[in-house]
């Protein structure tokens, strides 16, 4: 694995135990709740596909192949657009029904979270889109 | 366009994992090109007919439909 890839993993799994030690520590688990609760583990379920991800890059590496080349670029360009423009209606629609959220946190930080959710299934739609 | 990869690649005796990292493109890129579901790039296909010792011609069939 990469020395950098190594280290960003490390940086990202360092800030998301650091910032749910904080919430626990503060909140105890009354905020593992309801929504909350879905909110937190679509993040976890991404922390652990990023995590599979990476591994298997690593793999790839070493037995001696890319990680990137032309097709994953087109397939991340694609879907890298298809991500972006979709992204905008969601925040159009977000704001245009921000009276139905609590807060603006709630708001904001469930926007982060559709947009990455929105890169994942772009991605996973350019795909299938080439197998057919 | 069509192609013979998994022709030529056969009668190497050379394995997807093979092609890919002697063209240095991942396994992945060259299962969608033997499916015929991904046009390779101009020094791609370059790559993979200097591999079989081919002309891109015989490894790469382009048809106008």
């Amino acid at each position: 694995m990469k020395k950098n890839r190594k280290l960003l993993l490390i940086i990202v799994f360092l800030t998301m135990g650091v910032v749910l030690g904080y919430i626990i520590i503060n909140n105890g688990t009354k905020m593992f709740q309801g929504l909350n609760l879905l909110i937190f583990a679509l993040i976890i379920i991404g922390g652990v596909i990023a995590f599979i991800t990476a591994f298997k890059r690593d793999k790839e590496e070493k037995e001696g192949l890319t990680t990137d080349d032309e097709l994953s670029t087109l397939i991340k360009y694609k879907s890298g657009y298809y991500a972006y423009m979709a992204s905008m209606y969601m925040w159009l629609f977000i704001f245009l029904l921000k009276d139905k959220f609590p807060d603006t946190e709630t708001m904001l930080g469930g926007g982060i979270l559709v947009s990455a959710l929105l890169a994942f299934i772009s991605k996973f739609i350019v795909k299938q889109k080439l197998n057919d | 366009m069509t192609n013979r990869i998994k022709e030529l690649r056969a009668r190497e005796n050379l394995t997807q994992l093979d092609l890919a990292k002697l063209v240095d493109v991942r396994r992945e890129t060259i299962v969608f090109l033997e499916k015929g579901k991904y046009n390779p790039s101009l020094k791609l296909a370059y790559d993979i007919s200097k591999i079989f010792k081919s002309k891109i011609e015989e490894v790469f069939i382009f048809d106008n439909e």
